[in-house]
């Protein structure tokens, strides 16, 4: 009987820094039993459980596509005993994941829509998942526009970087970066033009106006969405970043007039089990691991706001 | 159900630790106990003498089929090379004898959350499959007991592969499922009397619990209720000792947590308490259920609103232990009373 407490083991393929300080790495996985490879199918969204015997468990969202073949991709932060224990891994240590857990992003539902992807900081990782997902030249043709918007606190805290330089130039969808550098009298906003990042109307980020080919600006993520002002027309939202983001995020949106249910979160809690026994996960009835981690704002309108 | 003649056995309560002798030789026997101040269960030693003159155990039995610590996987030297997995874990059948009706209640409730379409969780299912229950009609309620409130009663039968009454000198024995029926088909069969006897006294049962609570209605009025004040008002006094949680039958809550000695680890689940702030802290430091209210309304909201949402049953099985046990006097049954008082504002409603 299959048991789903028990990790499957896998072997760390290659390891590199994310950003430049340190404190985030990304781990290519691979499966020591090719069976276990097939069997392990998973969709934009969904986490595992990174396994260290000794150490514990941590659920991780999965960065990889399953488009990608071969490898599972986590972006992990050093944050407690398990994370830290996996940034002190080499690449060829034996480890375990439990999983695919939890739900995934709407990607049938979004079929023949355009899409919308809102990131901030190290969550983009699901995100990437889904971006490489539908631009997979089998997929690509199943959905609209799709526009990806994505900011971190300082140009080298963006994950993916090389991904960014290559999505940038794509033309079957539209890229736009920010970073929120503290805006002094000089300094960091005239470092930041100089290498390409433009400001923003921030007090009036919706007059702002866009001039093509610039696609790096100073800003937060919010007044970013404002002043590109994506259609809300036929479209989805996907939203993932931290709660402060989401919070003046979501307002834009709804002014944009994305209508709650094509409003698309993915959240976190603390975690042990990932399979809805455990107990502490819940937000009202339901559970972040088993009914979630991705939530629309109109289901997330019906629970207690306890997250 | 009517009782049916031949599933109607007796023993003379003198002659109960002969059938246990009989039945140690291919069960493990787990009943209760008497200690210095309470009442446990546990399996019975050598020689051991079950005691049933008893009310209620201090401990709730659900730890023989969750237990308070449990292993996950055991492991040595390299941390990939596992040594232990379920299937080597001691499967010898139990049987658990004096079970209250209320304790049994529990487990049925447990079962909806370890065993559903979801997930499986082996460990409680393997306990629960190797397990028959002799439940225990209870003649003397306690004063802080209120099972009828949860569709069930001190001589509740639903769950029981064998049903336990104690009458004079003789205790009747009922067998209910064929399991049960087997154990008990050497004893003799019960006459006429006495299953009038025991007839009489399950009929006018449900009258002698003490205490009642209307739970009807308290899920859906529980779901307007998530920013009442009355959470606070509730967890004044509260100091978060989690010992409800703990004698709780019906909580289930437990943390993975792994152990390692030398080279030897295990990984474990450990019973957890939501009335503990780490239980939610992330690690990033953010906290959902900060104050000590918003963990009371957890644990309520779970058990009375949360839980019937999703399993359709309140996860309460009025057997009273968080009441007697609290060291400040917070009782179930008042929180349910004053739920039932609030009279909803519009506000109030979402």
């Amino acid at each position: 009987m299959n048991n789903p407490y028990i990790p499957i083991p896998v072997k760390v393929d290659r390891i590199r820094f994310e950003t430049d300080d340190r404190l985030i790495k990304t781990f290519d996985l691979v499966f020591i039993d090719k069976e276990d490879e097939k069997t392990f199918k998973y969709f934009p969204g969904q986490f595992a459980e990174l396994s260290i015997l000794g150490k514990g468990e941590s659920p991780i969202g999965i960065a990889s596509s399953p488009t990608e073949q071969g490898f599972l991709k986590f972006t992990v932060m050093k944050v407690g005993v398990v994370t830290t224990a996996l940034h002190n891994f080499d690449e060829g240590a034996v480890m375990g994941i439990r999983g695919p857990l939890g739900n995934w992003y709407p990607i049938e539902e979004m079929k023949g829509k355009n899409v919308v992807i809102i990131g901030g900081g190290f969550a983009f990782t699901t995100l990437r998942s889904l971006l490489i997902y539908m631009l997979d030249k089998n997929n690509r043709k199943d959905y609209g526009n799709i526009t990806c918007i994505y900011g971190a606190r300082s140009p080298d805290l963006l994950c993916y970087r090389d991904e960014l330089e290559e999505w940038e130039k794509r033309k079957d969808m539209s890229l736009y970066q920010c970073i929120d550098w503290k805006f002094g009298s000089k300094g960091p906003i005239e470092e930041a033009a100089a290498t390409g990042w433009q400001p923003i109307n921030l007090k009036e980020p919706k007059n702002t106006k866009i001039k093509p080919g610039i696609k790096k600006f100073t800003a937060f993520v919010p007044q970013l969405v404002s002043a590109v002002k994506p259609t809300a027309k036929d479209a989805y939202a996907i939203v993932c970043g931290p709660p402060i983001m989401i919070k003046f995020t979501i307002p834009v949106l709804t002014e944009l007039g994305f209508p709650p249910e094509r409003i698309f979160n993915s959240l976190e809690n603390r975690m042990k089990c990932g399979i809805g026994k455990c107990g502490r996960c819940n937000i009202g009835p339901k559970y972040v691991c088993k009914d979630g981690p991705v939530f629309s704002l109109k289901e997330l309108e019906n629970l207690p706001k306890e997250y | 159900m009517k009782d049916s003649l031949n599933n109607m056995k007796y023993i003379e309560k003198n002659k109960l630790v002969e059938l246990i002798k009989e039945l140690k030789k291919d069960y493990i026997l787990i009943a209760p106990v008497k200690l210095k101040n309470f009442v446990l269960f546990r399996e019975l030693k050598e020689n051991e003498e079950p005691y049933l003159d008893f009310l209620n155990s201090r401990n709730s039995p659900k730890e023989f089929f969750f237990p308070q610590t449990e292993n996950i996987v055991e492991f040595e030297g390299i941390i990939d090379k596992r040594v232990s997995k379920l299937e080597d874990i001691k499967n010898k059948k139990r049987i658990i004898l004096g079970m209250r009706p209320c304790d049994i209640k529990s487990i049925l409730i447990l079962d909806k959350l370890f065993i559903n379409e979801d997930y499986v969780d082996n460990y409680y299912k393997r306990l629960r499959d190797n397990t028959l229950i002799f439940g225990f009609g209870c003649n003397k309620p306690r004063t802080t007991c209120f099972c009828t409130s949860f569709e069930s009663g001190p001589f509740f039968k639903e769950g029981s592969d064998g049903f336990i009454t104690a009458i004079g000198d003789k205790f009747i024995i009922e067998g209910i499922t064929e399991g049960g029926k087997k154990l008990i088909e050497k004893l003799e069969n019960a006459d006429k009397d006495m299953v009038k006897a025991k007839g009489e006294i399950e009929k006018n049962a449900n009258d002698t619990v003490p205490s009642s609570v209307k739970v009807e209605k308290i899920p859906e009025k529980l779901r307007e209720m998530f920013e009442h004040p009355i959470w606070e008002e509730i967890s004044e006094r509260c100091l978060g000792c989690g010992v409800c949680t703990y004698l709780c039958p019906t909580c289930h809550c437990f943390d993975i947590q792994d152990e390692v000695i030398n080279e030897r680890g295990r990984r474990v689940k450990n019973w957890d308490s939501c009335m503990f702030p780490i239980f939610t802290l992330h690690g990033s430091g953010h906290q959902p259920r900060e104050f000590r209210y918003q963990r009371m309304r957890q644990r309520i909201m779970h058990k009375f609103n949360y839980y019937e949402e999703n399993f359709g049953v309140i996860a309460c099985c009025g057997c009273g232990r968080c009441i007697t046990q609290c060291p400040v006097n917070i009782d179930v049954r008042e929180i349910i009373s004053s739920i039932k008082n609030v009279k909803l504002t519009i506000s109030n409603e979402k």
